[in-house]
């Protein structure tokens, strides 16, 4: 196995990035976080 | 002319690093272990230190040693350090050492990446060591106060040293996060040919189980310590009562992250022990596939049971009912394991070297845990036990040996392979024997404590627990002082001691035993055969 083979590579950086976004998704839906943010906006937009 | 890279237009295959070079840009995964080990190790003394302090003041009734302030930032800080500081990178480190080796693949498969997830880690935990300093200098604001489990209302009126801490939990969870990313990638596209997932080393699962629950819980407590930062500074509510928000949701958000950090504590050093126990009993692993569902059943049912950390909040009969029988059902693969480990050791040809007899320690001290883990899951055991000694003699009998005794067995397992020397085998069955009798001196006594009312994270107590105190005191700088003995064990084996065969264990099976003790700098750049006697 050459670590250094481009298709490899390729392959493990896209692995690497659906794992990424898939943490970010954890992070941004699993609470109530931006409804709050929004709400804060709105009301200062008022 | 092709830009395609081969192994030959690759400089550092030719020449290895050396100095500070090479370890500061080292994308090596052996180099990268070995940082990650020293790390933990350095943490684990800081946190023992804590520990100790705490340990040395409730040696009396009253207040001898410290002011309460002090004494619970002491509180917060030992759990803070103890679980991401040392046990969290110490497990790390033997993945990194281990996993390439032991599925043929010559390196981690994000190298560089590899590099950040530890480097982030220094600067994580100077941020975790000045949010216990800050509060000594001026304006520093008050100590932390709160506990590892952070619980606004507290966390949002204490001073600056939360904000060092949130900062810290955040850097941490960002290198865990790209260490769990960089396992999963490593295990699943880096496995030499012919090593099928069923065909993988249990201690590989065990990872690849980890990494998967840290990418699922870490977003949500970075997520809930952002929320708290927000409460702190941008005049949010997410969590104070006065604004009109919930202070329950914040522990909602915690165990959902704080219950299954226990297994990924738990886990990898349950793989150490699938490796350890079929070397020393000399049989195969017994149940590789029952294991391999039990960890994914302990990683799923662990994700949805957090709330039985919170029975006494006021939930509906429903919710506790719910949280209180998934909390017991979570007993039966656990068991699994354990009898797993009983069956591999039945009628084998058992010698008891160091990290065997951690192995055999940790069966039965680990169970003894589960079950007082059992007595706490039960709902109206659990009204009067909380927030007693008794939960916390319980989590360090789960944790001690499930975690930390598993790591040392892997270190003492591994470091002829690491070091290219055998270690004092006598110093080491020295070590196990003070570190396994100063830990049930310190945390068999608590249990009593903690049912006969004494509460917890507190600086004083009444004079009728004082005998059970003074005897986990005396216990507690027995099993801290004795770590120093694990040190000196280690440096003394890496400094020289008899040259370590590559097969180190006459009952070691797996390609990590293939090469020689130390590896070469780079292993496996041609990938290896898979016979079946080297897969698990």
């Amino acid at each position: 196995m050459n670590p250094h083979d481009p298709q490899l590579r390729r392959k493990n950086i896209r692995l690497a990035l659906i794992l990424s976004g898939f943490a970010l998704l954890v992070l941004i839906t699993s609470f109530p976080f931006w409804q709050n943010i929004f709400q804060i906006l709105g009301e200062a937009a008022k | 002319m092709s830009h395609t890279s081969t192994l030959h237009d690759v400089p550092h295959h030719h020449a290895n690093p050396t100095g500070w070079r090479r370890w500061l840009f080292s994308t090596n995964h052996k180099d990268i272990g070995t940082l990650y080990l020293l790390f933990a190790l350095a943490m684990l003394f800081m946190g023992g230190a804590s520990a100790m302090l705490i340990r040395a003041e409730l040696f009396q009734p009253g207040i001898q040693l410290l002011d309460p302030d002090l004494y619970n930032n002491l509180v917060t800080n030992h759990a803070l350090l103890m679980i991401f500081g040392s046990v969290m990178p110490a497990a790390a480190g033997l993945a990194n050492w281990m996993i390439p080796l032991m599925i043929g693949a010559p390196d981690m498969a994000l190298p560089r990446m590899n590099n950040l997830s530890f480097w982030i880690l220094p600067a994580a935990g100077t941020m975790l060591i000045l949010s216990f300093v800050v509060p000594f200098f001026p304006g520093g604001g008050s100590q932390i106060n709160t506990g590892w489990t952070l619980y606004p209302p507290l966390s949002i009126q204490v001073g600056m040293s939360m904000d060092f801490l949130i900062f810290a939990i955040h850097l941490l969870g960002i290198s865990s996060v790209l260490a769990s990313i960089n396992i999963i990638v490593t295990l699943l596209n880096m496995r030499a040919p012919g090593m099928t997932l069923m065909k993988m080393p249990i201690f590989c699962w065990t990872w690849l189980v980890t990494a998967f629950l840290l990418i699922l819980v870490v977003p949500v407590l970075a997520g809930g310590v952002t929320m708290l930062l927000f409460d702190r500074h941008f005049g949010t509510s997410f969590f104070d009562a006065a604004g009109g928000g919930d202070p329950v949701l914040f522990q909602h958000l915690f165990w959902f992250f704080g219950h299954p950090e226990v297994y990924v504590l738990l886990l990898p050093s349950i793989g150490v022990l699938s490796h350890v126990i079929p070397t020393f009993a000399r049989k195969p692993l017994f149940g590789y596939k029952s294991m391999v569902g039990a960890m994914i059943a302990v990683g799923t049912i662990g994700m949805v049971v957090w709330a039985h950390h919170q029975y006494t909040i006021g939930m509906s009969l429903g919710a506790v009912s719910y949280f209180m029988i998934g909390t017991i059902i979570i007993s039966i693969p656990v068991g699994l394991m354990i009898f797993n480990f009983i069956a591999t050791m039945w009628r084998g040809a058992m010698s008891f070297e160091t990290p065997m007899l951690f192995a055999v320690a940790i069966i039965l001290m680990f169970t003894f845990g589960g079950l007082s883990g059992v007595m706490l899951a039960v709902v109206p055991a659990d009204m009067q036990y909380h927030d007693s000694m008794f939960v916390v003699a319980h989590f360090h009998y789960v944790l001690m040996p499930g975690a930390v005794f598993g790591l040392f067995a892997g270190v003492f397992y591994w470091l002829p392979k690491w070091t290219g020397h055998m270690y004092d085998e006598r110093l080491g069955k020295i070590f196990f024997w003070i570190n396994v009798t100063g830990f049930n001196l310190t945390f068999f006594p608590q249990h009593f404590l903690g049912l006969a009312g004494m509460p917890r994270r507190i600086i004083d107590y009444n004079v009728m627990f004082t005998e059970f105190n003074v005897i986990s005191s005396i216990g507690a700088m027995i099993f801290g002082f004795s770590h120093l003995l694990l040190l000196y064990i280690v440096i003394k084996t890496i400094r020289g001691g008899e040259p370590a065969p590559s097969r180190v264990w006459e009952g070691a099976r797996g390609l990590e035993w293939e090469v020689a003790s130390p590896p070469p700098f780079h292993t496996w750049e041609t990938p290896p055969p898979i016979r079946q006697e080297q897969s698990a």
